[in-house]
């Protein structure tokens, strides 16, 4: 107990001294004179943006746009991967078969299909939207199809006897049974969404956080896109955070179980 | 146990043989297997490792539905699972995502039973095997025993009028196997299942079972039937008494000899 209490607020303090070192070799190399004047910006000067964009509603009116593109793409992205990796797990030819092509265009930057999408839904936020959802689908079908794969054949075998329905078989048996996968799934898919969403919104677009970051490096002002990339970061690493918290295993939590035996 | 002739019997094996495809050529797992179940009976077999109990018990289960021979239930031919059959299998299979109340309870959810009354089931099938107390645990929080137990209680919650059970002990200390013997023979008393047990254990087989039948090492062939004439209600008590020791004597004799054949082959396929 109390060794583990003291590996946590271990892990905690090498956190705190990283983020500070890294903090001094930013301030360091933004004053060494080594950059152009202005490109690495002092973190006070970005922090005195941060606070100016958190009053400003036109920031908020970009922010949301982005947040409704990323949540929609994540959720049309997510759900479809869950579907075709299911089908794709659990049919041992339709794995053969697509799974080599699904693997090879997971690993292509999703970027390419920007000019394709830009025709089929317009500038709006329909390219967008259908960016995320394409860049995120990847990662959930190949995570999801794995699982299957590597489910235990046992809980099948259970279904097998009652004589389960497919619908059954799914909801009572692979959902449950794939909860890491798709958890795991969700999470990588949710930064590639936001990745997908800011950078179809940086090549072309008039609204969103992506835009707003483009208009504040064509004014050259470096704070500002600095301090709206940190709101980029910090919506990424929320949304990770909060997946891995609210997409677990029902059962006993096993680092509560490790650290009463310790 | 009387057996009435005239009567179809439960379960009927007849002829039924199963190879296995491998990339080092063919296996018979089960070579002409034939044996009538009665209704009520308490079947065990017994064999040495890899002799095909288990492809048995999958076959009769509807799990392997590829195989020679036909396997009749009440006279009809089966293929594929059936409600009236539940199994219990050699392996682990409690959904670890379950509780052991919820784990006994999913037959009876997949059967649309409403909550409150499949969890009042699910109550009474906990205690049947002893895990009163334990509704609330996760598989993960029990041992692999009491895992073993909720498999056969979800089993049970079906009611299947026949049960399979693939050596649901085998991972038991002596003693608790002994005392779940006793469950077991209870639980079998008081439902009137039809039942087949898989195991490794001799004195287990005496105990439990009219019939014991013993397998011949590859290819699994029935050598023997040994019919066990002991006075039911059978307990763990008996296991000391003389008779009980002259059947674990005579079983034992048969066993060894299958036993050592299956030693040998192991051993010389290990030398090539
Ligand atoms: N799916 C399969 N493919 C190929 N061979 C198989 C398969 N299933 C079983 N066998 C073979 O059939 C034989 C019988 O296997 P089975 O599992 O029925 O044995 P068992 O009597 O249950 O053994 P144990 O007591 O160790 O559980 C073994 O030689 C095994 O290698
Ligand atoms: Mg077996």
């Amino acid at each position: 107990m109390a060794l583990a209490k003291q590996m946590i607020s271990r892990v905690t303090l090498y956190r705190i001294s990283a983020a500070l070192f890294l903090l001094t070799l930013w301030e360091a190399a933004g004053a060494s004179g080594l950059f152009f004047k202005g490109v690495l910006p002092s973190t006070w000067f970005i922090g005195k943006s941060l606070i100016r964009l958190s009053g400003d509603p036109i920031f908020w009116g970009h922010f949301s746009v982005t947040l409704f593109e990323i949540l929609s793409g994540f959720a049309i992205g997510s759900l479809v991967g869950i579907i075709v990796g299911l089908a794709l797990g659990m049919n041992r030819y339709s794995g053969q078969i697509f799974e080599p092509v699904i693997e090879y265009l997971a690993a292509t930057p999703k970027v390419v299909f920007l000019p394709i999408l830009l025709i089929l839904f317009g500038i709006g936020v329909g390219s967008k939207i259908s960016l995320a959802a394409l860049s995120c689908f990847f990662p959930m079908t190949l995570s999801l199809a794995a699982g299957v794969r590597g489910m235990n054949p046992m809980f099948l075998r259970v279904g097998q006897t009652l004589n389960l329905s497919l619908a059954q078989r799914i909801r009572m048996i692979y959902l449950p049974a794939l909860v890491p996968p798709i958890s795991t799934g969700l999470r990588l898919g949710f930064g590639i969404a936001t990745v997908g969403a800011l950078l179809s919104e940086i090549k072309l677009s008039n609204k969103g956080l992506g835009h707003a970051a483009m208009q504040a490096y064509a004014r050259f002002d470096i704070p500002t896109m600095m301090a709206i990339l940190i709101v980029i970061f910090a919506l990424a690493g929320l949304g990770n955070m909060l997946i891995g918290s609210i997409i677990r295993l029902p059962g006993p939590n096993t680092r509560r179980l490790t650290k009463e035996t310790s | 146990m009387m057996h009435d002739t005239h009567s179809t019997p439960t379960l009927s094996i007849q002829n039924v043989s199963k190879h296995f495809e491998t990339g080092k050529g063919t296996v018979t797992a089960v070579d002409h297997v034939s044996l009538d179940i009665q209704q009520g009976e308490f079947i065990s077999i017994i064999g040495p490792s890899g002799c095909g109990k288990s492809t048995l018990m999958n076959m009769i289960g509807g799990l392997i539905t590829e195989y020679d021979g036909s396997i009749l239930l009440d006279g009809k031919p089966v293929r594929g699972c059936q409600p009236e059959i539940g199994m219990v299998f050699q392996e682990e299979s409690t959904f670890p995502w379950r509780t052991a109340l919820d784990n006994v309870a999913f037959p009876l959810e997949a059967g649309g039973v409403p909550k409150d009354k499949r969890h009042v089931r699910a109550h009474e099938l906990l205690d049947l095997v002893g895990l009163t107390g334990f509704e609330n645990h996760f598989p993960s929080e029990l041992s692999g025993g009491m895992r073993q137990r909720i498999a056969i209680a979800r089993t049970l919650a079906f009611q299947p009028r026949i049960l399979l059970m693939d050596e649901p002990f085998a991972a038991l200390d002596e003693q608790t196997r002994l005392l779940l013997g006793d469950k077991v023979v209870q639980i079998q008393q008081k439902l009137k299942q039809t039942t087949l047990l898989i195991t490794h254990n001799i004195a287990e087989a005496v105990q439990l079972s009219d019939r014991v039948l013993i397998m011949t090492f590859r290819p699994g062939r029935i050598k023997r039937v040994v019919e066990i004439t002991l006075p039911r209600p059978r307990s763990s008590e008996m296991v000391g008494s003389e008779k009980f020791a002259a059947y674990v004597a005579e079983i034992w004799a048969d066993l060894r000899q299958e036993a050592s054949k299956g030693l040998k082959e192991t051993e010389a396929a290990a030398a090539h």
